[in-house]
C-alpha cells in the first residue's frame, strides 16, 4: 500500500469530529445576547442561593429603627427596608431563591409528565394517539391559570402542591412537541433496526426516541422555566400562592405595589430582579433554539 | 364546510361536559364547604337544609339537577355573599369585565397588527428595533409589575390619570387598566405580524404582484396582510384566554369592580358555587372562541383541510 495514503488516512485520525452539541455550544456563544443572559442569569441565581450568608440581616429579622428605610450604603439595607423594617435584599434574594426552585421544579414535572405522554401517544400512534391528543385537546380548552387557582383552593396552600398543580397544567404543550418530532423519529432506519434485533417498547423509547428529542426539549425548557415563574408570581400576587413567611417575587411584587406611594423600591427592586431574570431565559431559549435547530430562521 | 362545523361542535361539548363535571365535583369534594364551619345542628334542621340544596338525592341525580340549572343560567346561591346568586353576581361584573375584555383585544389587534406590518416592511431600520425593543419589554415585564408601574407614573408622579376605581366606565379610568392589559398581547401579537408579514414578503405571489407594477401599498393591503394575518386569527383563542386570566390580576389592581375580582374573592375565601361558575363562564367563552377562530381560518385559508 502506498504510505502516502496511510499517512493521511492517520492524519484523519487526529481530526476530532464536531459533534451537534459542540456545534451547537458554539453558535450559541457567538450569540451575545444569550451569552450575556446566561451571565445575568447564573449571577442571580449565585446570588439569590449564596448571597444571604454574606448579608448581616436575615429575611424575617425586623429593625424596628428603619422603617420604610429607603436604599442606602449606610447601615446595610443596600435597598432599603419594608413595613416591618425587613431587609429588602435579602428577601428578594430568598425570594429569587423559591421562585427559581419552583420555575425549574415545576418545568421538570411537567416535562417529565409531557415527555412520557407525548412518546407514547406518537410512536404507539392509531387510537392510542387519537385518544391521548383528545384528552389534551379539551385541556387546552381550560383556561389553565383559572384551573391552578381552583387547584389551589380545593387543596390548600401548600407550597409543594403548587409545585405539582403548575406541572399539571404546563405539560401539555411539551405533550404536543414531542408527540409531532416522535411520529418523525419513529419512522427512521435506527428505530427500525432496533425492533429487527427485538428491542422492547418501552426500551427503544428510552434508548432512541428520547435522546434524540434532546434538542427540542431543552429549548422548550429554557422558555417554560418563564413562564411558571410568571404563573408561581401571579398566584402569590393573588394571595393564593406562597405564603409568608415564606417570600418569593410574586409576594414582593405584590406588597411593593400596594405600598408604592410610600415606598417605591418596594415594587421596583422585585420587578427589577424578576425582569432580568425573564429577559434573560427567554434570550437563552432563543438563542438556544437557534443554535441547536438553526435551520429554522 | 357544515361537516366541519358539527365536527368541532361535537368536540366542543364534551369538553364543556368535562369542565361542568370538574366544577361540580371541586364543590362537592372540597374540603370546608358551606355548612362545616357552622355549629352543630339539630338533624331535623340538617335534612331541610340537605333538602333544600339537593343534597339528599344521589349524585348524579344532583349532577343532573346542577346541569338542568346552568342551561336556564343559574349558577345556584354564592355561599358567601349571602342574598345573592352567583347569576347576580356575574351580571353586575359583567359590563366591567366585557368592556375591559373588548376594548383590550380590539386595540391589542389592531396596535399590534399595524406595528408588526410597518416593522416588517422598514426591516432592519430603527423603526424596526424600537418596535422589537418595546415588545420585548411588553413580554419580559409581567403585567403585574406592569400595572403598578403604570399607575405609578402617570397617577401618582404626574397626576394626569386616576389610580383606581371604575366610575361608571369613565374613559379616563379605563386607560391605564386598558393599556396593561393589552400590552403583553400588542407585544406577542407585533412579533408574530412582523415574522409572518416577513415571510409573505419573501413568497411567490407577491413578486409576481411587484413585477405587473402594482405599488406597494396596494400590494401590501390587498396581498400580503390578508396572508399575513393568518396566524394573528389563530393566536385569537389564546390571547382572549390571556386576557381573560390577565383581566383578573388588572382588576384587582385597578379595583374594577369585575368578575375577575369576584373570581379571586370567591378563590380566597372557599366560595365554591361561585368560583365554579366563573370558571364554566370562561371556559364556555374559551371554547366557543377556539370554534370561531376555527371557523374563521377554514374560511380564510383555503389550504386547512375540512
Amino acid at each position: 500500500m502506498n504510505k502516502n495514503n496511510i499517512k493521511i488516512v492517520e492524519s484523519y485520525a487526529n481530526i476530532k469530529g464536531r459533534s451537534l452539541w459542540i456545534d451547537a455550544r458554539r453558535r450559541l456563544f457567538q450569540n451575545k445576547a444569550a451569552l450575556i443572559s446566561l451571565f445575568l442569569l447564573f449571577f442571580i441565581s449565585f446570588l439569590s442561593f449564596f448571597g444571604p450568608f454574606f448579608l448581616q440581616y436575615n429575611f424575617s429579622d425586623t429593625d424596628w429603627n428603619s422603617i420604610y428605610y429607603p436604599p442606602s450604603l449606610d447601615n446595610g439595607h443596600f435597598l432599603g427596608t419594608d413595613s416591618n423594617g425587613r431587609d429588602l435584599l435579602v428577601r428578594i434574594l430568598y425570594g429569587g431563591r423559591l421562585s427559581l426552585s419552583i420555575g425549574i421544579i415545576a418545568t421538570l414535572v411537567s416535562v417529565f409528565i409531557g415527555v412520557i405522554y407525548g412518546t407514547v401517544a406518537g410512536y404507539f400512534g392509531g387510537k392510542i394517539d387519537i385518544f391521548m391528543m383528545r384528552i389534551v385537546e379539551i385541556l387546552y380548552a381550560m383556561p389553565y391559570l383559572i384551573f391552578v387557582i381552583i387547584l389551589m383552593v380545593v387543596f390548600g396552600r401548600n407550597i409543594y402542591f403548587l409545585f405539582l398543580a403548575i406541572g399539571a397544567v404546563e405539560w401539555l404543550t411539551m405533550a404536543r412537541i414531542v408527540r409531532g418530532q416522535t411520529i418523525s423519529l419513529k419512522e427512521k432506519e435506527f428505530v427500525e433496526t432496533s425492533k429487527a434485533l427485538g428491542q422492547s417498547n418501552f426500551m427503544i423509547i428510552l434508548k432512541h426516541i428520547i435522546p434524540n428529542l434532546a434538542g427540542p426539549i431543552i429549548v422548550y425548557i429554557t422558555l417554560m422555566v418563564p413562564s411558571v415563574i410568571i404563573l408561581e408570581s401571579f398566584l402569590s400576587f393573588l394571595g393564593l400562592g406562597v405564603q409568608e413567611p415564606l417570600t418569593s417575587w410574586g409576594v414582593l411584587i405584590s406588597e411593593g405595589s400596594r405600598e408604592m406611594e410610600t415606598a417605591w423600591w418596594l415594587l421596583i427592586f422585585p420587578g427589577l430582579f424578576m425582569t432580568i431574570t425573564l429577559a434573560s431565559l427567554n434570550f437563552i431559549g432563543d438563542g438556544l433554539r437557534d443554535a441547536i435547530d438553526p435551520k429554522e430562521y | 364546510m357544515i361537516k366541519f362545523i358539527t365536527k368541532r361542535i361535537l368536540i366542543a361539548i364534551p369538553t364543556l361536559l368535562i369542565i361542568i363535571a370538574f366544577g361540580f365535583s371541586m364543590m362537592r369534594v372540597a374540603p370546608g364547604g358551606p355548612f362545616t364551619n357552622e355549629r352543630a345542628l339539630p338533624p331535623e334542621i340538617e335534612r331541610n337544609i340537605n333538602e333544600a340544596y339537593n343534597l339528599d338525592k344521589p349524585v348524579y341525580e344532583q349532577f343532573y339537577i346542577y346541569i338542568k340549572n346552568l342551561s336556564k343560567g343559574d349558577f345556584g346561591p354564592s355561599f358567601k355573599y349571602k342574598d345573592f346568586t352567583v347569576k347576580e353576581l356575574i351580571i353586575s361584573g359583567l359590563p366591567v369585565s366585557v368592556t375591559l375584555g373588548l376594548s383590550a383585544i380590539i386595540i391589542s389587534l389592531f396596535v399590534g397588527s399595524i406595528l408588526g406590518v410597518i416593522a416588517a416592511i422598514n426591516r432592519n431600520t430603527f423603526f424596526d428595533y424600537s418596535v422589537m425593543g418595546v415588545s420585548l419589554v411588553g413580554i419580559c415585564v409581567p403585567s403585574f409589575v406592569m400595572a403598578p408601574l403604570l399607575s405609578l407614573f402617570f397617577s401618582l408622579y404626574l397626576g394626569i390619570l386616576p389610580t383606581s376605581g371604575w366610575n361608571n366606565g369613565n374613559l379616563l379610568n379605563l386607560i391605564l387598566p386598558v393599556t396593561a392589559l393589552s400590552l403583553p398581547q400588542i407585544a406577542v401579537i407585533s412579533r408574530m405580524m412582523r415574522a409572518s408579514t416577513i415571510e409573505i414578503l419573501n413568497s411567490n405571489f407577491v413578486r409576481t404582484a411587484k413585477s405587473k407594477g402594482l405599488n406597494q401599498s396596494y400590494i401590501i393591503r390587498k396581498h400580503v396582510i390578508r396572508a399575513s394575518i393568518l396566524p394573528i386569527i389563530e393566536y385569537l383563542a389564546p390571547a382572549s384566554a390571556g386576557l381573560m386570566t390577565g383581566s383578573i390580576i388588572i382588576e384587582q389592581i385597578f379595583g374594577l369592580p369585575g368578575i375577575g375580582r369576584y373570581f379571586v374573592v370567591g378563590a380566597l375565601q372557599r366560595d365554591y358555587t361561585l368560583v365554579s361558575g366563573v370558571l364554566i363562564l370562561y371556559a364556555s367563552l374559551l371554547i366557543f372562541l377556539i370554534l370561531i377562530t376555527d371557523i374563521i381560518r377554514a374560511v380564510l385559508d383555503p389550504r386547512v383541510k375540512i
